[in-house]
C-alpha cells in the first residue's frame, strides 16, 4: 500500500492507495499514527485509491480513530469506494467518524 | 491452480503473503468474467477472512486450503476446504457494534463480515475436513437474500 501525507491548513491529509489487508494494516496504522504528535490533531484520509479493506484494515482504522479521539482531535475519511463503504456501514464504523464524498468538502467540514 | 471460463480452482497456505497473492488471482479471475466490483470485492473479502482465520485460529498454517470459485449469472459461489480442527464460522460470537469508540473491541469483525456479506453460508465436516460454502449476490440479481439457494459451486 502507498501512503502519502501533506498538510493543508491545520489538517493532515493522507492519500492511501492499494489494499488495506493483513499485510498492510500495521504499516498503515504506524505511518499515519506517527502524525499524531500534538493535541487536537485533524486527520483526513483520502480512500479513493483503496479498493480492498479487510477486518485487519478495519482494526488499523479503529486504532487511529481511538488515538485521534484520545488526543481530542477529529478524524474523517473521504472518497470511499462503494464496496468499502458498505463494509464500514455493516460494521458500524460509519457511525464513528465522518465519511465525506470528496476531499474538498471534507477539508471544508474539518475547518482546514 | 486451474481455471476455466467460469470456474477457478486453487490451493493456498493460509499465511498472509500467500493469501494476498491468492486473492489477487481470484480478483483477476472475477474481473475477467465480468463480475461487478461489489461482488468481486465481497468474494475476495470473504475468502481473505476465512483463510486468515485458518492461520490464526485453525492451527493449520502449514496445511493447504483448497478453494473453488464459480461465477453464475446471479451470484458468485465458493467452497473452502481445510484439514484443520472442526470449526463452524457461522457460530462465532457476534461482535459488539454499538459500543463507544473507547470500549469498542479491536477484534471479532472478520467472521462477522463473512456472515453479513454472503447470501448463503453452509458448513459441513466431512472426511476430517471442514467444508465451507458461500454465495455472494451479483449486481442486478433479483435474489438479494439467497434464501433456499444451494451455495455449492456448480
Amino acid at each position: 500500500m502507498e501512503i502519502h501525507d501533506e498538510r493543508i491548513g491545520d489538517t493532515f491529509v493522507i492519500t492511501a492507495k492499494g489494499r488495506l489487508d493483513g499485510g498492510a494494516s500495521a504499516t498503515f496504522a504506524e505511518r499515519i499514527g506517527s502524525l499524531i504528535t500534538s493535541e487536537k490533531p485533524k486527520l483526513l484520509i483520502d480512500f479513493a485509491g483503496v479498493d480492498f479493506v479487510t477486518s485487519a484494515g478495519l482494526r488499523a482504522v479503529l486504532l487511529l480513530v481511538k488515538k485521534v479521539k484520545a488526543a481530542g482531535g477529529s478524524f474523517a475519511l473521504c472518497a470511499v469506494q462503494e464496496p468499502v463503504r458498505e463494509v464500514f456501514d455493516i460494521t458500524g464504523f460509519a457511525g464513528m467518524f465522518s465519511i465525506h464524498a470528496a476531499r474538498a468538502e471534507a477539508i471544508a467540514a474539518m475547518g482546514g | 491452480m486451474t481455471s476455466g471460463p467460469m470456474r477457478f480452482e486453487g490451493a493456498t497456505l493460509p499465511t498472509p503473503e500467500a493469501v494476498a497473492a491468492f486473492i489477487e488471482n481470484v480478483t483477476e479471475f472475477l474481473d475477467r468474467n465480468g463480475v461487478d466490483m461489489r461482488a468481486s470485492h465481497h468474494t475476495s473479502l470473504v475468502l481473505s477472512e476465512i483463510l486468515t482465520n485458518l492461520a490464526t485460529h485453525g492451527a493449520c498454517r502449514d496445511r493447504l486450503a483448497k478453494i473453488v470459485i464459480a461465477v453464475a449469472p446471479d451470484r458468485v459461489t465458493g467452497e473452502i476446504t481445510d484439514s484443520g480442527p472442526p470449526f463452524d464460522p457461522r457460530l462465532a460470537p457476534e461482535p459488539s457494534l454499538d459500543a463507544d469508540i473507547e470500549d469498542r473491541p479491536i477484534g471479532g469483525l472478520g467472521l462477522f463480515l463473512v456472515r453479513k456479506l454472503t447470501t448463503a453460508l453452509e458448513y459441513a465436516r466431512r472426511n476430517d475436513e471442514n467444508s465451507l460454502t458461500f454465495a455472494v449476490s451479483r449486481a442486478g440479481s433479483r435474489d438479494s437474500t439467497g434464501a433456499g439457494k444451494d451455495p455449492r459451486p456448480d
